[in-house]
This record gives structure tokens, sequence and C-alpha cells, in this order.
């Protein structure tokens, strides 16, 4: 039953190379893969678990931009408050959503940030990689089927009703970039304090026409103290939080290309010192751990592109 | 007592009706340590400055410092802020052996106006005097590279340690998750600043070594905004398109325990300064030579010198006052207008930062109440 909760869960690489690369993908550690269907036949009999797929079912699927830090002049600054592209909200508005990666043109090296934030959000996608990245993706694909199961729903602060327009998609992408929890709703859901529906007296569209603005006004509204999760020392690092009241997980997300020390996070609510699982480093303690006013604190020594918190709630 | 409560009472304390509510945020300080009995901000010697020139002291074709002109320069300072007669036992009324020191020394004046290595070496070989081990003197700055370009190593003695809080730009881990400031200044995702590990957690005492320098945001860099600035992560979010939080932050920051309590000596090298473009001098277009160093525990009343002096060479320069908040100056982010200008200003700068300081009780700020003793050497 595990073992098929993560052929769901993991994305899929999609191979057009030849049945001659098979040594590379062997090597490094990739057995499922997407295939034209012509040739699936030849990779199932290489010892691969082929899945037949069309350049043409390929493209159905809705495509992503390739996740990372953009230069935006005028808009953002690389340091200190970086424009992040980042699909997590596509994947929070339509979770039963197909998706696809095309970072076979570049840019280098997101094949592995790409696979962790698929599967971060649980996401059905299917990612087309520059072979150069493939140790890279291997890598992460092999972390991330050694992680436990999640299986518990996303914890959110507010809700936000979504009429499917790209400006209240703008805003879901603003509100995933500041780490504001929030779950897509089709009618204001009584469960929650905050009920954000554009077009409102209290949410006109004119303030949505500056996204970030308007992510701002929600977290004020919020405010700091009531939000689920905190991120200190990184403006680059996009977190979900899921839980179910015995236990809690916090996926960690690094845009930012480069190794981050000592990141601290805070979750609202007493949890027991669970352990980090880091891409690149595996299982990892948490560093000065501290349960305080309905807080729990700790830091993460070091994350590269990935890392998964599992912490046990305080009975 | 527990930590939670003593955090809400650091809270409670009145920090924000001491200036307009409109121009400073709202702080939460979380802290463990408790003040000193006489912490060493304002110190032993509140309004009290002691000022030591030498036209010898430097040659400004070569811009090179002279060893011992500095180090007479220190005796005199230290003798006659203290009132002792030797230079030991002027050391001995701040320092015992088993302290462990800290120099805040800048760096962010490379290369040309650093905190001069002549009066670190003269520092570390005082507290050696006094009984204190090389190994248990630290040489600090928050980013490692800076460190790395000035190069104090060599003039140090062997087990004198170099320590960067940020080996690479952004690094968090060698700050103290359990000491620090939080505000929202303009919304940025991180609104905490933690105080080095180094400084909470191994540090007895600190000597602050600032440059007599221009600042684009705080007017001028003296022993506020090094000590603070310079022990602090996150602090830049503290500028944004043209407005500084300067103002009270600096002042803030500094008054946080332990810091307020182990800045023991505020020892201001002023052989070389910046009158433009500072923090930073990467050219020596914008360097001059005040050739002195003026000594105290006082920051707010040497900082109070300071804004004086580095205004008065700008207006000897034909530049506008570092006081000046003209929106006609302002040129948000130009940072290479600024440097090609010394009548831009990239942010509207606040040295006002040194007199909110004087509000939180850091020091005697009123020129009228500020005693001046200056020394020829």
């Amino acid at each position: 039953m595990r073992h098929l909760w993560f052929l769901i869960a993991l994305p899929l690489l999609y191979w057009q190379q030849g049945i001659e690369s098979a040594p590379a993908l062997k090597q490094a550690g990739v057995e499922r893969l997407g295939v034209p269907p012509d040739q699936a036949e030849t990779w199932r009999k290489a010892g691969f678990s082929p899945v037949p797929m069309s350049q043409s079912e390929l493209e159905s699927r809705e495509k992503l931009p390739a996740p990372r830090i953009a230069a935006r002049v005028e808009v953002a600054s690389p340091t200190r408050s970086p424009w992040v592209i980042t699909n997590g909200w596509r994947f929070l508005r339509n979770g039963a959503g197909k998706y696809y990666y095309d970072l076979s043109a570049g840019p280098a090296s997101k094949a592995a940030l790409a696979a962790a934030e698929a599967f971060a959000y649980g996401a059905d996608a299917v990612l087309k990689i520059d072979p150069a990245d493939l140790a890279e993706f291997g890598s992460m694909l092999a972390f991330l089927r050694q992680l436990p199961p999640d299986g518990m729903p996303p914890l959110a602060d507010f809700a936000v009703v979504d009429d499917g327009s790209p400006l209240t998609g703008e805003v879901l992408n603003l509100l995933v970039r500041r780490n504001l929890l929030f779950r897509v709703v089709s009618a204001p859901s009584p469960q929650f304090r905050l009920n954000i529906k554009l077009g409102t007296k209290e949410y006109p569209k004119a303030e949505a026409a500056n996204p970030s603005e308007f992510a701002l006004k929600v977290r004020r509204q919020l405010t700091d103290e009531q939000r689920s999760l905190r991120v200190y020392g990184s403006e680059v690092v996009i977190c979900r939080l899921t839980g179910d009241g015995s236990r809690a997980r916090l996926h960690l997300i690094n845009y930012g290309g480069r190794e981050i020390e000592g990141l601290r996070v805070r979750l609202r609510g007493a949890y027991l010192k669970g352990e980090a699982m880091v891409a690149g480093s595996g299982r990892v303690e948490l560093e000065d751990y501290v349960v305080s006013g309905g807080a729990t604190e700790f830091s993460i020594p070091k994350i590269g592109i990935y890392a998964v918190v599992d912490l046990p709630a305080v009975k | 007592m527990d930590r939670r409560t003593f955090v809400q009472l650091l809270a409670a304390t009145p920090l924000v009706s001491l200036a307009n509510s409109e121009t400073v945020p709202k702080y939460r300080v979380v802290t463990n340590y408790r003040p000193a009995p006489v912490p060493g901000m304002p110190g032993p010697y509140p309004g009290s400055v002691v000022s030591v020139k030498s036209a010898k002291c430097l040659d400004e074709a070569s811009a090179e410092a002279d060893a011992e002109v500095v180090r007479e320069m220190m005796a005199r300072g230290m003798c006659a802020l203290t009132g002792e007669k030797q230079v030991l036992d002027a050391w001995r009324r701040f320092f015992e052996p088993a302290d462990v020191v800290g120099i805040k020394v800048n760096c962010g004046g490379r290369p040309w106006v650093v905190s001069a290595p002549e009066i670190v070496v003269e520092v570390i070989r005082n507290l050696m005097a006094v009984g204190v081990k090389p190994q248990q003197v630290y040489l600090y700055e928050r980013f490692q590279s800076q460190l790395d370009e000035v190069n104090y190593a060599p003039h140090l003695p062997e087990g004198v340690s170099i320590v960067g809080a940020e080996r690479a730009r952004g690094s968090n881990r060698l700050y103290d998750p359990a000491t620090y400031v939080e505000a929202d200044f303009f919304g940025e995702d991180d609104t905490r600043s933690n105080v080095m590990r180094l400084v909470s957690e191994r540090l007895t005492k600190i000597i602050n070594i600032p440059n007599m320098k221009d600042h684009g945001a705080t007017g001028v860099t003296g022993c506020l905004k090094n000590i603070a600035y310079g022990s602090f992560s996150n602090v830049a979010r503290t500028h944004f398109k043209g407005v500084s939080q300067t103002y009270s932050f600096v002042g803030t920051l500094a008054a946080v325990e332990p810091v307020r309590s182990r800045t023991v000596l505020q020892i201001m090298d002023g052989l070389r300064g910046v009158w433009h473009g500072g923090p930073f001098a990467h050219t020596r277009r914008y360097v001059f030579y005040p050739k002195q160093i003026m000594f105290g525990t006082d920051p707010v009343a040497i900082d109070r010198l300071l804004l004086d002096i580095i205004d008065d060479q700008r207006k000897a320069e034909g530049a506008i006052s570092i006081w000046d908040r003209s929106p006609k100056y302002l040129k948000a982010d130009r940072s290479d207008e600024r440097d090609n200008d010394p009548n831009v200003n990239i942010i509207i700068r606040e040295p006002g930062h040194v007199e909110y300081a004087s509000k939180l009780g850091l020091g005697v700020y009123d020129l009228k109440k500020i005693r001046v003793k200056e020394i020829e050497v």
C-alpha cells in the first residue's frame, strides 16, 4: 500500500533519450519513467517501469514555469526581497490537476527543486529535464522515496474564495510566497475568521492589483502572532504545513539555490521534539528547540533544496 | 521569574513613549540577560570624552599610521579617561584576567577606513598585560568576507580568534535564537534581528572600535551603529525605498542585554574618516584625516561629537548637511549617483538616532553636559 502511495506522489521523469541511456538512469536510481509509447516495451525489457506517454499527452498537462529566483528590476531585489517563482499556489488552487515542468532547455539545476516542489504539494507532476541534471534529480527522488507518507490535511489560517480569475491567482501566488497558509474554497467558510473574497467591500479588486501589498494586508489582519507558521533567517524558503492534531509535517523548499544555515521556524501550538529529514544530509537533529507561549520554535542547522520536519503534538 | 514573564516585562518598558509614535515602530525585545549593576553603556564615565589628537599619527600621502604614535595616543587617552597615572591601571579599571573580551571592529569601510590594526594591536597588548590570555580575545564582525579582506591575522598574537557571524551572507547559525528584537518595519517576512551567539554566550566584555564615518542612512556611523548593527542579524531591512528606520532601531539594539552591559569601552578610531559615501570607502575620494582617537564609556557622547565632525567636514567640502531631509537631494537606491555626487542622498538620513539613544539611557546627548578633555600628542 505504501509502495502504491509513492507511485502516485513521486514526480515522474519524462525521458526521451534512447535505451542507451539506461545505465545513466540506473546509476541515478531512476526506475519509473514516462516514455513515448513506442519505446515502452524496450524500457520494460531493460528492467524499468515505463509509463507510456505521448508528447501530446504530456502537453495536455498544465505547463509550469521552472521554480527559481528571478531578477525583477524595480519589483524585487535579489537579496532583501527576492522574486521567487513558485508553483505552490497552482497546486493549491487545483489539487487534482495534472502538471508538467519542461526544464529540458534550462535553467540548469532546477530538476531537483521542481521534484521537491511537486512532492511537497502532492502534485501529479511530470518533469522533462536536462539530462545533465539527472544525477541531482535521482538523488532527490531517492530522498523523497524514503520519506514516511504524509497523508494529513494541509493546515490553514484563513480561506480564499477562488473565482478562477488571473487576479485571484496572483493573490494566491503572493500569499504562498509570504508563507501565509490558506485554504482555497468556493464559498466563504465558517471555519475561518478570515475569508478573502476579491470584489467585496473589504477586499476590492483594485487593491489586489498590487498582490504583494494585498498579501501584506491579509497578513496584518491575521496578525503574525496568530500565524501557524513563521520562518526566520531566509526570504526564499517556502513552506507547506500539514497536520491532523496528533502530529504535523512541515515541508521546507529552498528556492534560493544556496545552502541556508540556522533557519529558524516557529509553529503555533505545542509539539514534542521531532526530527528533520534534509535532502543531501539525511536525518538531522533540530537545534535550539523551545516550546513556550503557545508556540514551538526550532532551528534547522542546514538546508539545501528541501527538508521535511515531522513533529508529534503534545497530548 | 520565568523567561516568558521576563520577556513580557521588557516588552512593557516605555520605549515607545520616548519618541514620536508615528516614527517609532513597535518593538518586542526578547532576552534572558539581566542588566549589570553598572551597565557598560553609558558606564562609569557618562558624558565624558577624551579626544587625543596627533598630527604625527598618520602620513596622509601613504595613509600609513605610525604605530608608536598611536601607542602613545592610546596610553594618554586611557589614563585621561580613568584618571590613572599608569596605563596598566587604567586598563584594569575595565578588565580582569578572567574576562573573555570581544573587540568589535569595523570593516565596512574597507579598504581605506577600517578599525586600524595599530589600535587593535595596542588594545590586545594591554589586555594581555592585564592578564587576559590571547585565547580569551575575539575580534568580531558580522561578515566573514569583510574580515578576510581586512586581514587582521598577521598583526595579532597567536591564539586571538577572528569571528565573522556570517561565513555566507544570510547565514543564521551563529546568531542566538533566544535573544532578539522583533519589529515589522516594511512588511518584511523575517521580522527578527538576533544577537551574535559570541556576544551572548561567550564574551564577558566588549571593546567597541568604530571609525569616524558618514552613513547614508544614519547620518554617521559611530559607537552606537557599530555595536548595534554590527552585533545583530538582519538589520539591512531597516532601509527601504529611501526611508530608514534607524532613528529608533540603532539605540534599541544597543540597549538590548547583554550588549548594553558588556560593552564597557569605546575607542573611536579617527585616524582616518569618511565624509561621504559611508559606511563604505571604496575610493579615497571622500576619505579625510581627523588624526584623533576618542575614548569613553558613553557611546552617545562620542557620537554626538562625531555628528559635528562629519557635518563640519561636509560643509568644508561644500556638501549638504547630514541633517538635510529635503526630497530634492533624495535619489532612492541610486548608490552609483551617491558615489559620484556628495549632494545625493539615497536614504533620508537619521542622525537623530544618537539623541534617541540618549533617551534610552545609553548616554548624554546635550553638548553642554558633555565634558571633552583634549590632548595633543
